[in-house]
Order: structure tokens, then sequence, then C-alpha cells
């Protein structure tokens, strides 16, 4: 599983950083980044999805 | 129970709402979903369906926030509320860094400090009432403290902001005067603080909106203005009514208040759930810029659009169980704080206030109810109480 963002979506709730502090992180605004390159970790994968599924603007993308 | 659209005048269709609907507004939410999810009012259009909601966020171009969506005596736009995109991402640039999480979490232990002088007053006394006393000055003095404003200020400032969203008056007009001298009389206060900061910069927002620079440029004395006027009645009241709502809630469901006593890791989620619920905020407001068609009602250009956000977190095609409130809810996409490029600029700091507060007052207060008899009286629209009367034992 990989994630990417979509910075056209984001507005920075906040919500996948929070949820899920391994994968994601805050930029200088508070817009979610990803913080891993490649697949994500299976012990990670679980906080991964529960980012996905709490975006208000569904702006957290499941790539692969 | 009654909803009367006729009664849905002067910009919020929230005043149509008796006190039985304001205090539990989500089966009216359910009702205007199931029948008439784009309801044309005639002075306003109702957005109550999820995703209908989420067409109008993601289309500022057509849903504007602009100075026509809502009368707060202002007259120039607010800054950043009342700029649509392109210009509108300028100030957010600027804006969001100063309250972005990693920003605002820097003032936890002076919210906490905050929460325990307010509780201090009142716990020996077994008693309070806890808008005057808690839910008002709380968010206020947050408030103070980050514009580096002393605190001595609270009254001039809740008079200001009571001035502009809740004006007295017998009529539209004389309303639409106070807030028109009030508006008059918060572009003053903040000039004559500018006007100090000049001479001596502090550490404080307002010295801060003086040197930073966007694209290049600094803000002008009327952009700071306008950016001080927003905050002044964007994040005070919105704050407070969400924590009359919280602890109103948590005052009727002692189990669920048990659950965060004895674990508070459960008070960060707890907040979301409640936030979803609740929706402090019930509604916020757009404009159309030009004809167009939503969920097959057409709209015309230059109508008011009114947004449910209680409806948004409560609909059944989003919350399959809309109705439970679970503070161990797993997914939880709710709109509390909008959405869209205008979603809420103080989110992060109103979720540190909030959870600051409800963690420290449990630790002195752990178990309290209504006062008997008490009656809570919610107003429409921003859904704050006048007074919550609460009862405890002191502990000793």
């Amino acid at each position: 599983m990989k994630v990417q963002i979509d910075t056209d979506r984001c507005t920075g709730h906040g919500r996948c950083y929070v949820l899920a502090p391994e994968v994601f992180d805050a930029d200088d605004r508070g817009n979610g980044v990803v913080l891993l390159d490649g697949p994500i970790p299976e012990a990670l994968v679980d906080q991964a999805r529960r980012a996905v599924a709490n975006c208000p603007e569904q702006a957290v993308l499941v790539t692969e | 129970m009654a909803y009367d659209a006729n009664e849905a005048e002067g910009g919020n269709p929230f005043a149509a709402m008796d006190s039985a609907m304001a205090a539990s507004p989500q089966a009216m939410y359910k009702m205007l979903r199931d029948s008439s999810p784009v309801l044309d009012l005639g002075t306003m259009v109702l957005v109550s369906r999820r995703a209908d909601i989420e067409e109008v966020f993601r289309h500022p171009e057509v849903f504007s926030s602009n100075m026509s969506a809502v009368e707060l005596g202002n007259v120039r736009p607010l800054i950043p509320l009342q700029i649509d995109p392109p210009d509108h991402v300028r100030y957010r640039r600027l804006l969001d860094p100063l309250f972005a999480p990693r920003q605002v979490a820097e003032l936890e232990p002076r919210v906490a400090e905050l929460v325990h002088r307010l509780v201090d007053r009142f716990v020996d006394r077994g008693e309070c009432d806890l808008v005057p006393e808690f839910t008002v000055p709380l968010p206020s003095e947050v408030f103070l403290t980050i514009l580096g404003l002393p605190l001595d200020d609270l009254p001039t400032f809740l008079e200001m902001k009571d001035g502009i969203i809740r004006p007295p008056g017998d009529t539209p007009e004389q309303q639409a005067e106070v807030r028109a001298r009030t508006a008059s009389s918060i572009y003053d206060y903040f000039d004559h603080v500018l006007d100090d900061r000049e001479k001596a910069r502090r550490d404080d927002l307002v010295s801060r909106f003086l040197d930073v620079e966007v694209e290049g440029e600094r803000l002008s004395r009327a952009e700071i203005l306008d950016i001080c006027f927003l905050f002044l009645i964007a994040g005070l009241d919105t704050v407070s009514a969400s924590l009359d709502c919280f602890f109103a809630y948590l005052a009727q469901h002692p189990e669920q208040r048990r659950e965060l006593v004895e674990d508070p890791s459960l008070v960060t989620n707890a907040i979301e759930e409640l936030l979803r619920w609740e929706t402090p905020v019930a509604g916020v407001a757009r404009v159309t810029v030009r004809d167009c068609e939503l969920a097959g009602t057409k709209i015309k250009a230059g109508e008011q659009v009114s947004i449910m956000l209680g409806s948004a977190n409560t609909d059944e095609s989003e919350f399959a169980d809309a109705d439970d409130v679970r503070f161990g809810r797993e997914t939880n996409r709710h709109l509390a704080f909008g959405g869209g490029v205008h979603r809420c600029l103080g989110s992060h700091l109103a979720r540190l206030e909030l959870r600051v507060a409800i963690r420290e007052f449990h630790t002195r207060i752990p178990s309290y109810r209504l006062a008997p008899g008490a009656e809570l009286a919610y107003t429409p629209g921003i859904r704050s109480l006048a007074h919550l009367p609460l009862h405890f034992d002191t502990g000793r």
C-alpha cells in the first residue's frame, strides 16, 4: 500500500497526521505531507487506512 | 417541535427553530434532508445533504464567501473569510502557519493555567454557572493572550463580540445600528493597539502582523484590522459554544463522562465525536455569484446559501449509525470546522482549547450534574447557552 496527498484537495484539517503520526506530518501551514517514501510497512497500514477514512476532503489517496 | 420557514429571516435560517429544536436539532436536519435537501426559502437557500454540502465547498467560484453572504457590520471584507480565491490563498499562506498545530501546541501550558485559574474560583463552592464563569471567559482570555492584550480588557472584548453576534434591539434596523456602532469601535480598538505596537514591538500576534510579508509586501493597516476583526468575532463565541454543548452533553451522560475521567486518552477522539454530534457552529453562509443548479434545484445569482454543517455531520449516507454518540468512533469525517478553502483557520487552536479544557476540568471536577430544574436554552446558529448551572461534590 502507498499513499499520497492530493494537494489541491487538502485544506489542512489535520486529521491524517493526528491519526497516523508515523505516516504523515504537517507542513508549516498545517497541511498534510507523507513521511514515507515507497510502500507503507505492514505495522503502519492500519493507521494509514484510518487517516484515509477520516480525511474530510478525501484528499488522502491510496495509490497502490 | 416546529420549523416555520417564514421566520427564517435576517440571514439566519436557524432563527426559525424553537427552543426544543435548538437543543436537539438533529431531527430537524433529517427532516430537511429527507424532504427538501436544497430548500429555497425565498430569502435564502438551505443545503442539508452531505454530498451537496461537499459540492458547495468545492466550488467557491460559484458559492462565494464574500461580504454579501452574511451581515456582520464590517465595512470591508473580513480577512480571510470574505476573500475568495485566488486572493484568498495569499492570506492563508500567511495566517495558516500562525495557527498550525505545532505553533498552537506551544500555548498548551498557558491554556491549562487559564483553565485552572477559572476553576479555582468555583471549585470549593459545589456549584457554578459554567457559562459566565468558564465557557465565556476561557476562549477570550486565550485570545487576549495570543494577541498580547491585557486580560483586563476582557469586558471590552466581550462587549465588542456580542455587539456583532447578538446585537440588542427589537427590529433588524436597530440591530444593524448596534452592529455598525460596534464595528466602528472594533476598528478603533485595534487601531490603538496597532499604534502602540508600531512604537514598540512585542512577542505577540499583532506585532507579527506588522512585520510579516505576503509575496514581498507587508500587510496594510486596513488589512491587519480586517484580520483582527474576524478573529474577534470568529475565535471567541465558537469555542464558548463548543464548551457549552460539550459540558451540557457530559453533564447529562454520566456514563460517558466517567469513560473520559477514567481514560483521559479518550479525550481527543471524544472531542471529534462531540464536534460531529453537537456541531456547535450549526451552519456557515455562502452567496451564489452566478445562476447555478444544485442537486437539480436551480439557484439564482446573488442568493444567500446556508450550509447546514450539523446536517452534514448526521447524514446517514456518511454515518450509518449517525445517531449513536460513540467516543470510540473510528471513522469520523465530520465537517464541524467547515470544508474547502475556507476551512476554519482556528480549528487547531479550537481543538487545543477544547482538549485542555475538558481534560483539566475533569481532573478538578470529575462528577457533576445539571442543577435541579435547569433548562438549557440554546441559541440557534451558533449553539451557545446563556446559563449552564452545575452542581458537583467539593470533595470536602
